[in-house]
């Protein structure tokens, strides 16, 4: 079926075209994602714009709140936070702001909503990391064990326990093992402080001590946070696991002599990790914007927190900038995910 | 079988195969990680039980922190600090009268305009330079003249004409009517803080964006802030020169908790020595634990139902959709006859509150009115039905009755607060009541800012309503008057309610000209009278402050007698973080929490430890 150029050309030259061709591929399928992405982030411009300018919203009566202000301190007030402009004014600033990367002026604050945010997106990174690095490892070994050997009673305890804690309300398990491990409940006493990053008062920086004392300050909000997803992982493992069972390629493994739990770990596991992949990749985006109700139980000086705070006025440039962080972090692992499955799948390098 | 540890990072590996390890890898981090988070428990735990019985206060912050720029602070947090750390001309004594602070006395010339304040000599702030009538009247100045610098406190000084200071030790205030409050618009927390003029002459032209954040912050009070971790907490240093006297504790930290069973568990943990705002749940289950000590005192608050009177500017153009049932005050009278607060102070709030009638909450005794019996509307649903049928709402079907003008069923919308729980168990009691006299009540749960929405837009018929107040009454008073509705629709008033009377206004500006107490009391007892009579804000009940101390860490936190009920009278933070006395310590870390520390680290080392055997076992094959 070659065309009569390539049939002219020598078979290195043939191997040499492939190679090019196949950088060229990748890189329309980079440019291809890559476009998704900007598009899928302007809607969100607009969106999450729409959507914050419909929150019912005084944001003068929430600030001042109990205080004795005046009509002239009001309308001071209202012209500063530029609440008297017009809407489509409101979202030329909203999308200059969000071009030139400093996002406005948080209204609460009274500092620049970029500051507050490089401030607060270490915490959560902290908290997302090491939350998503156990839950993946815990989801994925038990995922392996019960697909591989669905029915017995270690599958039937895993997968219960997963779907268990999957369906709880986070902030609800939150506060079930803060009143669990920080206040002392029965014959527990208190393990692990009840909320903030650090104890009040010992000196930080990058010392032995600060660095245990922020990692003990650490462990409920990344329990919970494993907790509530380590199960989909579980979940997606174990059914990618069941699904390679009846495949005929385990058969001849086994045939050649290999041991059960070489076959598993050699040829199963190795097909079934792909769907989970995906999975991983696409739930770090969501996790991130799931820390809001974790990092609120347990006063974590992240990014959730910071949106939750910015919700209470709303102080909508602070409101808008971390929507905008929250929803640019699942892009990005969307994009990641898109990638990296065409390293990892070469079927889809194919197509 | 046996094979080296390495062995697997020398093995030839084809592409599938390299992932295996690679996930091995990731495995034994995410151990790593737990395990080291685990092990992290045993020194910090001891650290904190040592601090607490040192001279360190832990307090829960009031709210978040945002700025300690004392002209720009409007939240509790921050005021509390600045508060603590700037001083003012007079202060709040425990009695809840104005007392001196920097002005050591005061007179008033025979025209009620000019007041002479002395200020005390011999002050210094905390970086040496002394305090002057210079300073003072520097920081009035600057917020009579500067819109950036109103921003927090303008209203405090809008009634004021000059502010100067002839010498070093007298400030003379005119003003343009008389200021029957003057005592109380420089107080600590609630009033304007005075400054550093030398420090703060160089902040003018970035005052909107100066966050007041480089420590030491240079000032003068009981105490001195040091330190600030961002959305943390704040750390103050007594001053031990303070002329009041030094506070007894050293070191003061007012830590934030974003969610309050957190701060009740680490009041439980030992992590707070003191909090404030407990639920009456939260206060109830703290009661058998001996490690903590209990604190109701009266309320400085109250909670109310806003009865729309109908929603109207300034000059009298009617908006919004409230119920026109309400333009009758026969109507709201009968409502508040219908309620049984009592009940709702047993039933929701445990006892922990003062049923409520007069628009003043008991913390300031001065100001307090209650009706006569004549007068009173109190808990009488016969009476109530009769006043409806009398001024013509007919009984309809299904037990609802008939709007006259309208002819339709007496419907009314009540917005309730969906953030606050004591909202939410007391709307069925409000609706079961409102039944009984022929009202159906649609009950709408919304959020603070969709409340805050409706209500200047006239929008509502009945709304869950808070308002606490400071020593001095004139603010609460003020969003009663007729000057505070809306201007137009696009410049929403401070009004509470849309309330306007002209008997109330005249009252009102008398009583900030009269410059004796009982007279004043009394002017603003015959306002209340006004307010209770037309029933617009029915006051349901006064809720207690409830507080909580670890005594083993904190003794002479509060102050006063308990009353009758047991409350003790309002709490002022300026006096109980300076009074507060460290206990000393008794037994340190407890042996059980060692213990249970232990357990945790040997069961993530079994834990850990017992995967990697079975990893490594489970990958014997492939490693031969």
């Amino acid at each position: 079926m070659a065309s009569p150029v390539t049939a002219q050309v020598a078979a290195e030259t043939v191997r040499d075209l492939r190679a090019a061709s196949a950088g060229r591929d990748f890189a329309v399928y980079l440019s291809r994602k890559l476009a998704t992405a900007i598009v899928s982030f302007a809607a969100l411009l607009v969106v999450g714009f729409i959507l914050f300018s419909l929150i019912p919203s005084n944001p003068v009566a929430a600030l001042t709140r109990g205080r004795p202000t005046t009509a002239k301190q009001l309308a001071f007030l209202t012209k500063q936070l530029g609440l008297n402009l017009p809407v489509w004014e409101r979202f030329a600033h909203f999308v200059g702001n969000t071009v030139t990367g400093n996002l406005g002026y948080s209204w609460q604050f009274q500092e620049p909503v970029a500051t507050l945010i490089a401030q607060r997106v270490w915490p959560t990174l902290l908290l997302v990391g090491s939350a998503t690095i156990v839950s993946v490892v815990i989801g994925m070994w038990l995922g392996i064990r019960s697909g591989w050997r669905p029915g017995t009673l270690l599958d039937r305890v895993a997968t219960g326990t997963s779907i268990t804690f999957w369906s709880m309300p986070t902030f609800w398990l939150g506060i079930m093992l803060l009143v669990l491990f920080a206040s002392g409940f029965g014959p527990i006493p208190a393990i692990f402080p009840a909320g903030g990053m650090s104890t009040p008062g010992a000196p930080g920086g990058l010392t032995p001590d600060h660095i245990l004392d922020v990692l003990r300050h650490l462990v409920l909000p990344c329990l919970t946070l494993v907790l509530v997803t380590f199960g989909q992982y579980q979940m997606v493992m174990r059914s990618s696991v069941v699904d390679e069972l009846g495949s005929p390629y385990l058969l001849t493994a086994r045939a050649k002599g290999l041991r059960d739990a070489e076959v598993e770990r050699r040829h199963a596991v190795p097909n079934a990790l792909l769907p989970s992949v995906t999975v991983i990749f696409l739930q770090i985006g969501l996790v991130i914007s799931g820390v809001v109700t974790v990092e609120t139980v347990y006063s974590w000086p992240g990014l959730g927190y910071l949106a939750y705070q910015a919700l209470q006025i709303p102080d909508l440039p602070l409101l808008e900038g971390t929507f905008l962080v929250f929803s640019a972090s699942v892009i990005f692992f969307n994009l990641v995910a898109d990638v990296l499955y065409r390293f990892l799948d070469p079927r889809v390098r194919r197509q | 079988m046996k094979i080296s540890r390495f062995a697997r990072s020398g093995h030839p590996s084809g592409q599938r195969r390299r992932r295996v390890p690679g996930l091995a890898a990731v495995f034994a981090l995410g151990i790593a990680t737990a395990g080291i988070a685990a092990l992290a428990a045993a020194p910090a735990a001891t650290a904190s039980s040592a601090g607490s019985s040192g001279s360190t206060l832990r307090v829960e912050a009031d709210t978040s922190y945002s700025t300690f720029n004392p002209f720009l602070a409007y939240f509790n947090g921050d005021l509390n600090i600045i508060g603590n750390i700037y001083p003012t001309l007079t202060t709040i004594n425990q009695q809840g009268q104005p007392a001196p602070y920097l002005a050591t006395k005061w007179s008033v010339s025979a025209n009620k305009l000019t007041w002479t304040f002395t200020i005390r000599s011999g002050l210094k702030w905390s970086d040496g330079k002394p305090i002057t009538a210079a300073d003072a009247a520097w920081t009035f100045n600057l917020i009579m003249h500067n819109s950036v610098a109103a921003t927090a406190n303008g209203a405090l000084v809008a009634n004021f004409a000059t502010v100067t200071a002839p010498n070093a030790t007298t400030l003379v205030i005119t003003t343009k009517q008389p200021e029957a409050n003057m005592l109380y618009v420089s107080n600590p927390i609630t009033g304007i803080p005075i400054v550093p003029e030398h420090i703060w002459a160089k902040q003018v032209a970035h005052l909107s964006t100066f966050k007041n954040q480089t420590m030491p912050v240079v000032g003068y009070g009981p105490w001195t802030l040091t330190g600030y971790v961002p959305n943390q907490y704040a750390t103050l240093t007594a001053n031990s020169s303070f002329f009041m006297g030094a506070p007894k504790f050293h070191t003061l930290i007012v830590q934030y908790f974003s969610d309050s069973d957190a701060a009740v568990a680490a009041l439980k943990s030992g992590q707070l020595d003191e909090i404030d705002d407990l639920t009456a749940t939260q206060f109830e289950a703290l009661k058998g634990d001996k490690d903590i000590d209990l604190y109701p005192s009266v309320s400085n608050t109250w909670t109310a139902i806003e009865l729309n009177p109908g929603a109207r500017t300034q000059s009298g153009k009617k908006f919004g959709n409230g119920s026109s049932a309400l333009l009758d005050p026969v109507v709201r009278q009968a409502i508040e006859m219908a309620i049984n607060k009592q009940e709702l102070v047993t039933k929701v709030w445990d006892g922990l509150a003062v049923a409520g009638s007069g628009y003043m909450p008991p913390a300031y005794p001065q100001w307090v009115w209650t009706p006569p019996a004549s007068e009173s509307l109190g808990y009488d649903p016969a009476k109530a039905n009769q006043l409806l049928t009398k001024a013509g709402f007919k009984m309809g079907p299904g037990g609802v009755r008939i709007d006259p003008k309208t002819h339709k069923p007496l419907v009314l919308r009540l917005g309730i607060h969906s953030d606050e729980a004591s909202d939410a168990e007391m709307a069925p009691y409000l609706q079961e009541w409102l039944k009984a006299i022929g009202i159906q009540v649609d009950v709408q749960s919304m959020s603070f800012n969709q409340l805050n929405t409706d209500l200047p837009e006239g929008d509502w018929d009945m709304l869950s309503d808070s308002w606490s107040t400071g020593p001095d009454p004139t603010y609460l008073l003020s969003i009663q008057t007729c000057g505070d509705l809306p201007t137009s629709l696009s410049q929403p008033g401070n009004t509470d309610s849309f309330f306007c009377n002209a008997d109330f206004d005249k009252l009102f500006a008398q009583q900030s000209s009269e410059f004796n107490v009982a007279q004043r009391a009394n002017t603003i007892g015959q306002m209340q009278q006004i307010l209770y009579s037309n029933a617009v804000d029915v006051i349901l009940y006064y809720p207690d402050n409830l507080s909580a101390v670890r005594p083993g860490a904190a003794k002479d936190f509060f102050y006063g007698k308990t009353n009758a009920q047991g409350f003790y009278p309002q709490q002022n933070l300026f006096i109980n973080w300076s009074s507060a006395t460290p206990v000393a310590s008794d037994a340190p870390a407890s042996s059980s929490s060692t213990l249970w520390i232990v357990i945790v680290i040997i069961a993530v080392v079994v834990l850990g430890g017992g995967g990697l055997i079975y990893w490594r076992r489970t990958t014997a094959g492939q490693r031969e």
